[in-house]
């Protein structure tokens, strides 16, 4: 016996291939919520380690010091920002991708009819929505715990989305371009170890090594540093303009990588 | 990858496949190679709107790599495959919009509620809030699933969660659907209600292409089988006439007991098949009765513990075309 249907008109075969504008807003507002209803089980405690990993490294200077050196403080506070904005997009959102690969529902993913450039930018807004507020959380803190001088300039805008975008672009470029889900989760294990050590977001350049400076010149991280702090602090900053320029160089260059191995047909 | 979006829609691309309300499924001369294997060997088949069609094959046939070319993650090697007037080679966009997929694996709901899970995924193929939120009541309703409707996919048995991807297929179906195992894991009372969900999506003119190791329930379900076999479609047919070769003759089955050997088959018995403790043979009718007496002999000397003789089924005939067994819920590894 046939169903009784309560609604014939959505049982008409979708007959067209619609494109275009109203098409990709339609679909990036619900791959959006896909995005954000498939971390729902994560968010708490994602938020929870962004708070934590943000909070944590602004108080945690003053376990080194009697007295807190406020350049210290104004050094740490401005970079932590840079590493909320990076937590959600370059480190869990490759594992997520790799995780997608490992049990199989990669290909239904990749089969949803939705453009890549639509999910991509809905990915990205999820990584803004994981990172911002615990970035905000993280500054009032040090500006609470150090009197910091912060001055926030309109800079912090697009200072923001580049940092974000860049970030969540490398991930995607991992997640999607290699391969190999294990390689994945390792390569995002050494960023991790990378950014938190060996990169000058939170470590002084002039405390580096000249080589180890030099290296970091050509990774986003260093830049995705100055950009922000040059949109925290008063005055002048060097080289922010260049840096803008290789953030944005490396956030198109991964966003290709990933749209040609998502768009990839073996 | 970011780029706005396009305010001049591309031309779909098209093809002179079939007028623009034909939305026949189509599969010409396909073969698709990996280094040396093809795992479709110059396929040509076509489904059309209202029917459902079940390639049926074993582990590594190629029924996997036919749906991944269909779906755009696969290229063809050669050989084309439209659907309408739709090149779904040459455009995967359109491949997307117009198939609904139920891939054979769980989909990736562990986050989402049942009822979010269907619908989002109406609404991703495009259908109004309004409209999925009426048809996944229905389907809901339909497949029973209403205990679950509030529940997080995480908390889902197996058969439920396959249950709900099914629903996420069909929710808004494409004018192809492509059903991979649907029924894996599923009770035995539910799956007579997806069958009837399957019926309806072919009522409503979709083209079904359901793929399955399960050769008895597809025999109920489908309208035309095709048997893949080492990437080349072997057979294609109804179900009746897939069976017509073996019109004639009859099916042995005896259990043999655990622990003996296979006892060596009389020149009136055909190939047998032995998988566990089953042995299954094809006998001509006339030889009935001999048969019934030489299973008999052998239950009586304790080789066997019973023997059953009827009419030759479905999974007979795909035996004899693919000379391979096929088990209920294998897992597919399908190249």
């Amino acid at each position: 016996m046939m169903p009784e249907l309560q609604n014939a008109s959505v049982i008409v075969p979708h007959g067209t291939v619609e494109r275009g504008a109203k098409r990709w807003w339609h679909d990036y507002a619900v791959m959006v919520r896909w995005h954000l209803s498939s971390l729902r089980v994560w968010l708490v405690t994602l938020t929870i380690v962004q708070l934590l990993a943000g909070v944590g490294f602004v108080l945690g200077i003053s376990l080194f010091f009697v007295h807190v050196p406020m350049t210290a403080a104004l050094f740490v506070s401005t970079g932590v920002p840079v590493i909320n904005l990076m937590t959600v997009g370059l480190i869990l959102g490759p594992q997520l991708v790799a995780d997608q690969k490992s049990n199989g529902s990669y290909e239904y993913l990749r089969s949803m009819p939705v453009s890549r450039s639509v999910t991509a930018a809905a990915w990205y807004t999820v990584c803004l929505i994981g990172g911002v507020p615990a970035m905000i959380v993280s500054l009032g803190v040090a500006r609470l715990r150090y009197d910091l001088p912060l001055h926030v300039s309109p800079m912090i805008v697009p200072a923001v989305l580049l940092t974000s975008f860049a970030g969540t672009m490398l991930g995607y470029a991992l997640g999607h371009a290699i391969g190999s889900p294990m390689a994945t989760r390792l390569i995002t294990q050494l960023l991790v170890f990378a950014i938190f050590g060996f990169a000058p977001i939170l470590v002084p350049l002039s405390q580096m090594p000249r080589w180890l400076g030099t290296l970091n010149w050509w990774f986003p991280f260093r830049h995705m540093a100055v950009v922000t702090r040059a949109a925290l602090t008063p005055g002048g900053h060097a080289a922010v303009l260049s840096a803008y320029v290789v953030l944005g160089l490396w956030a198109i260059a991964c966003a290709g990588l990933a749209g040609r191995a998502l768009g990839r047909r073996p | 990858m970011m780029s706005p979006p396009s305010a001049e829609p591309p031309a779909p691309s098209t093809s002179s496949a079939g007028p623009p309300d034909d939305w026949t499924f189509r599969v010409d001369a396909l073969t698709k190679r990996f280094a040396t294997l093809a795992a479709n060997d110059s396929i040509t088949l076509r489904v059309e709107p209202g029917e459902v069609y079940g390639p049926l094959g074993p582990n590594g046939a190629g029924k996997s790599t036919l749906v991944k070319q269909t779906i755009g993650l696969l290229k063809p090697t050669s050989g084309r495959i439209t659907l309408g007037r739709f090149d779904l080679v040459a455009d995967p966009d359109a491949a997307r919009q117009l198939c609904s997929y139920l891939p054979q694996v769980q989909m990736p709901i562990d986050s989402f509620h049942v009822v979010e899970a269907i619908e989002l995924a109406g609404r991703i193929r495009g259908a109004s809030a309004r409209d999925v939120r009426g048809r996944t009541a229905s389907l809901i309703d339909s497949l029973d699933l209403g205990e679950w409707k509030d529940a997080l996919g995480h908390t889902l048995s197996g058969g439920v969660k396959r249950l709900v991807g099914f629903c996420m297929a069909i929710v808004r179906p494409g004018r192809l659907v492509i059903l991979d195992e649907p029924t894996n894991d599923v009770d035995p009372l539910r799956r007579r209600l997806l069958w009837e969900e399957v019926r309806a999506l072919g009522a409503h003119g979709c083209a079904v292409l359901l793929v399955t190791h399960n050769v008895l329930e597809a025999e109920k379900s489908v309208d035309r089988l095709a048997v893949i076999h080492k990437g080349r479609l072997v057979a294609e047919g109804t179900p009746s006439s897939m069976k017509a070769a073996d019109r004639s003759q009859l099916r042995l089955q005896l259990m043999l007991t655990p622990g003996t050997a296979t006892p060596a088959l009389s020149p009136w018995a055909g190939p047998a098949v032995r998988v566990g403790h089953n042995l299954v043979t094809a006998i001509a009718e006339a030889d009935a009765s001999t048969a019934i007496s030489w299973a008999a002999e052998l239950t009586s000397a304790g080789v066997a513990e019973e023997y059953a003789l009827g009419a030759m089924t479905l999974e007979d005939a795909y035996i004899r075309l693919t000379s391979h067994m096929s088990g209920d819920g294998d897992d597919d590894g399908d190249a």
